[in-house]
């Protein structure tokens, strides 16, 4: 017979001998709040790249220049059509409205909700992101309806030659 | 064999927090106020030693 039970309490991790399931005493108050440290670790590692990305914005980037491009010419556009373009980067997708014979807006078109893109309808007069039919004004990009609250970051634009061009981001404010 | 569990609610509480400044942090990112998406970041970062601070004295009182 082993001495096993002769020593009280006896060399056993396990305490609550007389519960026998598997991976009963795994998740115990200890690796509980193993789990909620490391969970706190992973979000002070998260934040890290948008405290470096805010840093960066608050050190001039906000005021970047971009170079000037051509979305279209103006005789390819009739009062009230879009065109879809990308300014200032390749993937940023954006959208410019004829509303008059000299009116022109210019909007990034990631829906300011989930990042859908934004239509532009003519019949209603109004810019709708089709996901969860968020709403947006033409003359100002500001949420109209649905869930964005933010408004669409405004591109502008300059007709010049005959040709309208992209010229410079405004950065919202809000 | 005694335990605290107020350690374990502090951690709770610390977790509430995080996700708190989290989404704070993104939200003012996005809104463009920059100064206070970067406090709420260090905010974030300092609450993970105090995380490691509570875990610490809560494995030491009952051990």
């Amino acid at each position: 017979m082993s001495d096993k039970n002769n020593k009280i309490p006896f060399n056993e991790d396990n305490y609550t001998h007389n519960i026998n399931r598997n991976n009963e005493r795994k998740l115990d108050r200890r690796g509980f709040m193993k789990t909620l440290v490391g969970a706190a670790g992973v979000f002070a590692v998260s934040s890290l790249p948008w405290g470096v990305l805010a840093a960066k914005e608050l050190n001039g980037l906000g005021d970047k220049k971009y170079p000037k491009q051509k979305i279209t010419d103006v005789s390819a556009l009739p009062i009230g059509d879009a065109v879809d373009f990308s300014f200032p980067g390749e993937h940023d997708s954006a959208i410019l409205i004829r509303l008059s014979e000299k009116k022109y807006v210019a909007y990034q078109n990631a829906c300011t909700h989930l990042r859908c893109p934004v239509f532009w309808q003519k019949e209603e007069q109004e810019m709708l992101c089709p996901c969860h039919h968020g709403k947006f004004d033409v003359e100002t990009g500001a949420p109209i309806a649905g869930p964005p609250r933010r408004p669409l970051p405004e591109i502008h634009v300059r007709v010049e030659n005959g040709a309208v061009f992209a010229v410079g981001v405004k950065r919202y404010e809000a | 064999m005694k335990r605290s569990y107020i350690p374990v609610a502090l951690l709770l509480a610390v977790l509430m927090l995080n996700i708190i400044f989290t989404q704070y942090m993104v939200h003012q990112y996005f809104y463009e106020h920059y100064t206070k998406t970067i406090i709420a970041a260090i905010i974030n970062v300092i609450l993970f030693p105090i995380a490691f601070l509570i875990y610490k004295k809560g494995v030491n009182v009952n051990d």
